[in-house]
């Protein structure tokens, strides 16, 4: 693992049983993540941006051990430069670590305890980890408040005092406040108004630069990706369909997923309503997925070659990587001079 | 007005065709109240729009705008502390006998008959949650059976059959078996499809879609949009569409009213509202939605502060204390008129003269 690597996660896997019957047999399984290999340097973003279903959250849960994967690697740089797998660690072994490495949750309604007040919200993981005294969490949590631009005196008060984006900020403050190194952001603005999801988006690049963290962002939203983002990587039915650069990646897609989500989103450009090629079918059932790549029942470039054949992860350029047998034949868009 | 005063007003014109650009449906100075038991919000307070024939009028706002409150109180389905306090809602129809009647729908009573034929049948309405908005426990096919059976006078075997037609015009796969199907069976974008279908079995005038796409995902959400743009034009509706995705109302717009803390604060047609907005709320809106073509990592502009909530509305013009041209003196004193700023444009804000 290079030096600058906060985490790698190798061919992570995790599949869900399908249980049926009385006696709970297990008659299939839902193969909600299948080989999935990313890594993240000290102080970038990555996103995971798909579908429903496409296994982005299922990875964000994997990566913070919320959920015990079925295969593969999750390699974590410590704070001390160690180097541990968390897929192979038990609870014990991870309690420790877990300062390391929080999480920022979607709905700001239901990840708050409402019958908390926001300096118990906020200390909270000061206080599971044992650290500082009441006096010195009260400093912390004004200042945390403060890094997130609520003022302290609000600490006495009750999330329902707050509102969405208020709320998201405390969840924020209470991610930062033992001092991490890698935010998990599960579809942190998703819940927010167009208003307030700028200024949350915002806040959380100027955190970044300030104190040196390192996002692992899951969202369904391109345009949101595209603003946060230094790397993407674009998931299909529990796949990596494409890895690359946000600009890159948005401007000369190279798997025919990525192309169709592009030309899916709404442009907020009356002057140019296009006629547009819109994929047709759903997205593929991961307890029951298509042959071959999973994306060929609705691609419109399929050769048989899809139909048999499962495409392997390629890297076609620095820093890009397709999943795609003809990712280097297809021109998907126009590309624009200079 | 009050409520009493409403319902004895009579229709105000009967017998003379509305000519091609009339509005087939008027709303003025809707007010939808929430008598809550710590106080009243005015979930809807002043607002007023036109649809025309075949046009899309796009409502746009942010959450508690009133935008939903306001296409409910058109149907007379506001739910329960919420109550119509004022207002006209002029509807232009054919009736029966060939009449143009131009009504104003609020003062026909909830439970009368010929509020019951418009709602679902002349105006017709789609929600945000296709799951839930279908009863988990009857078919699809019998719902809509029932819907059509409802508004029509075609007997079971022959609603059936227009059930699957339906279900295949929606583009819903081998119609004949899905009709057995219950909701749970359906994936979310097949299921607002069923839902489209059985809105629009009953060949409605006008289609209220509630945020029809914001649950689904972005290919389903683009299919769905052209569903609809096509239907659209092969049934000539007029359709007002609400949602908080300006991108959304790009695509599908003809008209647009945006609306703040329950009132309409600009309206005009969608290239005016993009090319030229004048309010500093669809100003601001517009410059901080993110897109894909931005480049990565700038900060984006935002608006400060944050919607307040419908309980505290500020007095004056509600946007005053997020506003960037804020004018003391002014602003907080008293409230803007919607007033003429170019041919079909209307703003409600101070900067402008006659507000």
């Amino acid at each position: 693992m290079q030096e600058n690597v906060v985490l790698q996660v190798n061919n992570l896997k995790k599949y869900f049983p399908v249980e049926s019957g009385f006696l709970k047999r297990q008659v299939g399984e839902v193969r909600a993540v299948d080989d999935v290999s990313f890594a993240i340097a000290q102080g970038e973003t990555v996103s995971l941006v798909g579908e429903s279903g496409c296994g982005k959250t299922t990875t964000s849960r994997c990566v913070i051990r919320a959920i015990q994967p079925t295969g593969g690697e999750i390699l974590y740089r410590t704070e001390a430069g160690k180097v541990v797998d968390l897929a192979k660690l038990s609870m014990n072994e991870i309690r420790p670590l877990r300062r390391g490495f929080q999480m920022v949750f979607q709905d700001p309604f239901s990840s708050l305890n409402p019958r908390m007040t926001i300096f118990d919200i906020v200390s909270e993981p000061l206080r599971v980890n044992n650290i500082g005294s009441r006096a010195e969490r009260e400093d912390r949590v004004a200042e945390l408040l403060k890094l997130v631009g609520l003022r302290g005196e609000y600490m006495q008060r009750f999330p329902h005092a707050f509102s969405g984006g208020q709320r998201q900020r405390i969840g924020i403050a209470r991610a930062l406040a033992a001092s991490p190194r890698l935010i998990v952001a599960d579809e942190p603005v998703s819940a927010l108004d167009v208003s307030v999801q700028a200024q949350v988006l915002n806040l959380m690049m100027d955190l970044q630069d300030e104190l040196g963290l390192t996002y692992l962002f899951v969202s369904h939203d391109l345009s949101v990706v595209n603003q946060i983002s230094n790397r993407v990587i674009v998931m299909y039915v529990g796949r990596v369909a494409e890895i690359g650069p946000p600009q890159a990646l948005f401007k000369d897609p190279k798997h025919p997923y990525t192309a169709a989500l592009i030309t899916s989103l709404p442009k907020p450009d009356p002057f140019n309503r296009s006629d547009r090629q819109i994929p047709e079918g759903e997205v593929a059932n991961p307890a029951n997925p298509p042959s071959g790549c999973y994306f060929h029942p609705r691609c419109p470039f399929a050769i048989d070659r899809c139909r048999q054949e499962t495409p392997a992860l390629e890297e076609i350029a620095p820093g890009r990587a397709v999943s795609c047998h003809r990712a280097r034949e297809l021109q998907l868009f126009e590309q624009v001079e200079g | 007005m009050t409520e009493t005063r409403l319902r004895d007003a009579m229709p105000t014109a009967i017998g003379t065709p509305p000519d091609a650009v009339a509005p087939i449906l008027q709303v003025q100075n809707l007010h939808t109240h929430f008598f809550t038991g710590e106080g009243i919000v005015h979930a809807v307070d002043g607002a007023s729009f036109a649809v025309h024939p075949g046009k899309t009028l796009g409502i746009v706002g942010e959450s508690g705008c009133g935008k939903s409150v306001a296409a409910k109180s058109i149907l007379q389905i506001v739910d329960k502390p919420g109550r119509i306090v004022d207002g006209e809602i002029l509807y232009t129809y054919t009736d029966k006998s060939g009449r143009y009647r131009h009504e104003n729908i609020l003062s026909l009573p909830s439970d009368s008959r010929q509020m019951k034929s418009i709602r679902g049948g002349e105006i017709s309405m789609i929600f945000q949650e296709p799951m839930s908005s279908f009863s988990p426990i009857h078919s699809v096919g019998n719902q809509l059976t029932e819907t059509i059976r409802l508004h029509t006078d075609m007997d079971q075997r022959t609603a059936r059959e227009a059930a699957i037609e339906w279900l295949s015009r929606v583009g819903i796969p081998n119609p004949a078996r899905r009709v057995e199907e219950y909701p749970y069976q359906m994936s979310g974008g097949q299921c607002q499809r069923a839902m489209i279908a059985m809105a629009l079995s009953t060949n409605p005038r006008i289609l209220i879609a509630d945020e029809p796409t914001t649950a689904l995902d972005v290919t389903t959400q683009a299919q769905i949009l052209n569903l609809l743009q096509r239907l659209q034009a092969e049934q000539g509706m007029a359709m007002i569409f609400i949602t908080h995705d300006l991108g959304v109302i790009a695509e599908v717009a003809d008209e647009v009213a945006v609306m703040y803390l329950g009132r309409v604060v600009e309206r005009a047609p969608v290239q005016e509202i993009f090319r030229n907005p004048q309010h500093p709320y669809t100003r601001a809106l517009l410059t901080s939605i993110p897109s894909i073509e931005a480049q990565p990592r700038q900060r984006l502009p935002t608006i400060s502060g944050s919607i307040p909530h419908p309980q505290n509305r500020p007095p004056g013009c509600p946007f005053h204390p997020r506003c960037p041209e804020y004018m003391a003196g002014t602003c907080e004193q008293k409230e803007p008129q919607l007033a003429s700023v170019g041919t079909n444009h209307e703003v409600s804000c101070f900067l402008y003269p006659g507000c």
